[in-house]
């Protein structure tokens, strides 16, 4: 069956080999962002459920180059706006 | 700090660089907990989907501890780890579910699940049609163990079973936690 990993941690999924991993540089319990960013959500979603249809080398790990710099950017000015977070 | 300090730090910073935010964490794994990890010498081949994901139905496998607010808690004191899986109704939202995990930060996830687990982006995609369905149950266990080799044959192989044989899932997305 054909999986897709979403991954923080690089090295460990290099390690395991698993067949593709969409990999995020964000901290540990942030595979999809941050609360309440829907639309971030959704593009790791998206990109992580395209892997599924384009990937065909085993052990493939793309890159979703999004800075958490920039997560937390956006975070907190959803938190200026009065939003939960 | 001088101004040339800071521009060295900004540099290196994996917040800014886009880089692992934690370097080293399979060094560190094996140095903390000697034998835990499951090591693999070469690569599964390649499972490629027999039809479109629109005309695909999904399924969602997470090491983070979720489950139902109503299901008896996972343990997260038991030395050696907790050999069960949980299945999680994939129609469930944010407010059905609760997490019991210690081994990463869930503050974030306690505020919306999706965090970790995107369980209601799922149930968006599906009802847009951008995915052809979702397995009825979805699956989350504690990603500690001290004994990978059991750990393969109770909650590794008892997943895989489920989501070949039960739901009839044709792919799965991961969110190791």
């Amino acid at each position: 069956m054909p999986t897709v990993s979403v991954t923080v941690a690089r090295d460990v999924t290099e390690a395991i080999k698993v067949p593709r991993a969409l990999f995020l540089p964000w901290p540990m319990g942030h595979h999809f962002g941050v609360p309440f960013q829907r639309d971030l959500q959704r593009r790791v979603v998206l990109a992580a459920l395209g892997m599924l249809e384009t990937s065909d080398e085993p052990g493939t790990i793309l890159d979703l180059p999004i800075k958490w710099a920039d997560v937390r950017r956006e975070a907190k000015t959803l938190t200026e706006q009065g939003r939960k977070l | 700090m001088t101004a040339a300090d800071k521009t060295i730090m900004s540099a290196v910073d994996p917040r800014d660089a886009g880089t692992q935010l934690r370097p080293g964490l399979w060094q560190t794994i094996n140095e903390r907990y000697p034998g835990s990890m499951i090591r693999k010498e070469s690569f599964v081949p390649q499972a490629r989907l027999a039809k479109p994901l629109a005309a695909s139905r999904l399924t969602l496998v997470s090491s983070c501890g979720v489950h139902l607010k109503s299901d008896q808690h996972l343990d997260v004191c038991h030395p050696f780890g907790d050999f069960r899986f949980m299945r999680v109704p994939s129609r469930a939202k944010h407010d059905d579910l609760i997490i019991h995990q210690l081994k990463y930060p869930h503050d974030d996830a306690d505020l919306d699940i999706n965090v970790i687990f995107p369980i209601e982006r799922l149930q968006e995609l599906c009802q847009e049609g951008r995915l052809g369905g979702l397995t009825p149950n979805f699956f989350s266990f504690i990603g500690y163990s001290m004994d990978p080799e059991k750990f393969e044959r109770t909650v590794a192989a008892g997943i895989a079973e489920a989501v070949v044989r039960e739901e009839r899932a044709d792919c799965a997305l991961l969110a190791p936690a």
